[in-house]
């Protein structure tokens, strides 16, 4: 209680930008450097394999062809409609099948007759993969949309509902307990704590649900239609178009790591509490 | 509403009432409360047959040993656990479920993690019907008793563990309930913090006139807050000892050193001692 010293000065901040983290930012501005040459040097390598006379070039073309061949694509208009096409059948089956997981992951989680009623049914549909139902889905739907849609709504369904299942089932009790103590009707109980309770791993669930959808694309794709990524490259391969092929492989990669980046930033944002 | 129900009580009140016992009529009634959980290895009893009863606007403290079932018998007034045997009234009717005249605070502070300061304060009020406005008026009001003015809009992940546990309880406040229950509210935090809370909570009692029932396992913090003193036994837990705690209001946690508190303190840690030395031998013999 004694005042025997002054008052604590604040220490003097350095007004120069330096301080002990400046070394680690160093070291953190050549990883970046390093990391931005990766990609130029892959593809300068690349060029350098294909061209030297080692492989057969028609298999695999250099870089500067596969360039070609998308700049053709892109010119021609196909690389518009095909986009379109791959994009809306992965959007709406994100959107139908998350829905739906996201949904019936609440029923089942909250609700034990909802979970004794359809998780063993779900839990023996889940392992199968998506791209063995192909031959069924050309049987029942043909070569119609809602074929493709079904397929991708499928292998989206599964991981956002049994993400969201154990999200609720993992909902802090206490926070259920505090929501019940200040009179929280059943209603909002399930719209606001159990579902924003559950929303980190709900969007865990959405996150590994985008490539999914990215990967029951290309088996919807390739069980027939008329425009699309996957489609389009396996038009070249029976053109022997490799350019083409492996310019469709980039920008299907390309596609999928933006969406996937696209979401985690949302992601980020979504659950911004954690 | 309060209309109605008290007219519905008058109706139930067979016998005439007569002014003097409604007045009287305690806040809680625990009348020979058992509860057993159904475990793996069979039931537990983790409270046996314990009765008491609070008066309106009396301050009681529950002590006991760690795992003698306190948090079970608050959490049975609660509403949120379900009585093996026995009844429990508050404010004269029996208790299935929470209710909107019971409040609680919990060992942790269990703050909506997406909500301000503000709106979590104000939620009570909003699922009772309240309009937007109306809430934070009532959670602006709080926000100053606890003297938080400066955190209304912050998140709960950006304060302190003390504060933390101040917006709980002026969340559990914002309801206007008649009986707030308190289980060791104050325990995750340090000895400093924790007298300031103390303090802080004598004088909010002061202003909020509710009954209030707190458990905690340090005497001290018991001694300083409560009208009374109800000291448990080892599980199962049973009432050992209801301490009378006569000192002067109003209070701080500065009264420890004097020697009535003292002797009071001394009575007790007897009790403990005791009871502690009992259950040990019994478990030895077991
Ligand atoms: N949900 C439950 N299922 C089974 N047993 C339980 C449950 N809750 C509590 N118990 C048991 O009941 C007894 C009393 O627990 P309780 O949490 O009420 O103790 P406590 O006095 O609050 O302890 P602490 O001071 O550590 O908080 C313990 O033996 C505990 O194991
Ligand atoms: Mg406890």
């Amino acid at each position: 209680m004694q005042d025997g010293t002054s008052a604590p000065q604040k220490i003097a901040l350095r007004t120069d930008g330096r301080n002990r983290r400046t070394d680690s930012a160093r070291l953190r501005r050549l990883n970046i450097l390093v990391g931005a040459l990766s990609l130029p040097l892959f593809v300068g390598l690349w060029e350098l394999a294909s061209r030297s006379g080692a492989v057969n070039m028609v298999l695999f073309p250099p870089p500067t062809v596969v360039a070609a061949a998308v700049l053709e694509w892109i010119r021609s208009g196909q690389f518009l409609g095909d986009l379109s096409a791959s994009l809306l059948r992965v959007t709406t089956g994100f959107i139908v099948g998350g829905a739906l997981g996201i949904l019936l992951g609440i029923l089942t989680g909250q609700f034990p007759v909802v979970s004794s009623l359809l998780s063993p049914l779900f839990h023996i549909l889940r392992p199968i993969p998506p791209i063995a139902f192909v031959p069924i889905v050309i049987l029942w739907f043909g070569l119609s949309e809602a074929g493709k849609l079904f397929l991708v709504v499928w292998g989206v369904f599964f991981t956002v509902w049994l993400s969201t299942h154990i999200g609720v089932q993992k909902v802090d009790r206490g926070l259920i307990r505090a929501a019940l103590m200040l009179g929280t009707p059943r209603r909002q109980m399930l719209q606001e704590i159990v579902l924003l309770g559950a929303l980190p791993y709900i969007v865990v669930g959405l996150r590994t649900a985008v490539s999914i959808s990215f990967y029951t694309l290309v088996a919807a794709e390739l069980a027939g239609t008329f425009a699309g990524i996957v489609y389009r490259i396996e038009i070249a391969q029976q053109n022997m178009q490799t350019g083409q092929v492996m310019g469709g492989l980039a920008a299907l990669g390309l596609i999928s790591f933006i969406a996937d980046r696209l979401f985690a930033a949302l992601a980020e944002r979504t659950v911004w509490w954690r | 509403m309060s209309g109605s129900r008290s007219i519905v009580k008058l109706a139930l009140a067979s016998p005439p009432v007569s002014v003097e016992s409604a007045r009287t009529q305690p806040a809680i009634q625990v009348s020979n409360l058992s509860i057993v959980f159904d475990t793996k290895r069979g039931q537990t009893i983790a409270v046996d047959r314990v009765s008491f009863d609070v008066a309106p606007g009396e301050f009681v403290c529950i002590v006991g040993p760690s795992g003698c079932g306190k948090s079970t018998v608050l959490n049975t007034i609660a509403g949120l656990e379900v009585p093996f045997e026995g009844d429990i009234l508050v404010e004269g009717s029996p208790v299935y479920a929470p209710r909107p005249d019971v409040g609680m605070v919990f060992q942790q502070p269990h703050l909506f993690p997406w909500k301000s300061v503000r709106r979590n304060i104000a939620h009570g009020p909003r699922m009772h019907g309240k309009s937007k406005a109306d809430a934070n008026a009532i959670a602006d009001d709080l926000i100053a008793m606890i003297g938080l003015k400066r955190f209304a809009d912050a998140y709960p992940n950006t304060l302190s563990g003390g504060m933390q546990q101040r917006v709980a309880i002026a969340r559990a406040l914002a309801n206007q309930p008649r009986v707030l229950l308190m289980d060791e509210p104050f325990g995750a935090l340090d000895a400093q913090t924790r007298a300031v809370m103390q303090d802080n909570l004598l004088e909010l009692r002061d202003r909020i006139k509710a009954t209030i029932v707190f458990v905690t396992h340090d005497i001290d913090e018991a001694i300083v807050l409560a009208d009374r003193v109800l000291i448990m036994s080892a599980g199962p837990g049973r009432i050992l000892r209801d301490v009378a705690v006569k000192l002067p209001r109003p209070r701080s946690s500065s009264i420890m050193v004097e020697p009535t508190y003292l002797s009071l303190k001394k009575d007790c840690l007897d009790v403990i001692r005791a009871e502690g030395l009992r259950a040990f031998n019994q478990s030895d013999a077991s």
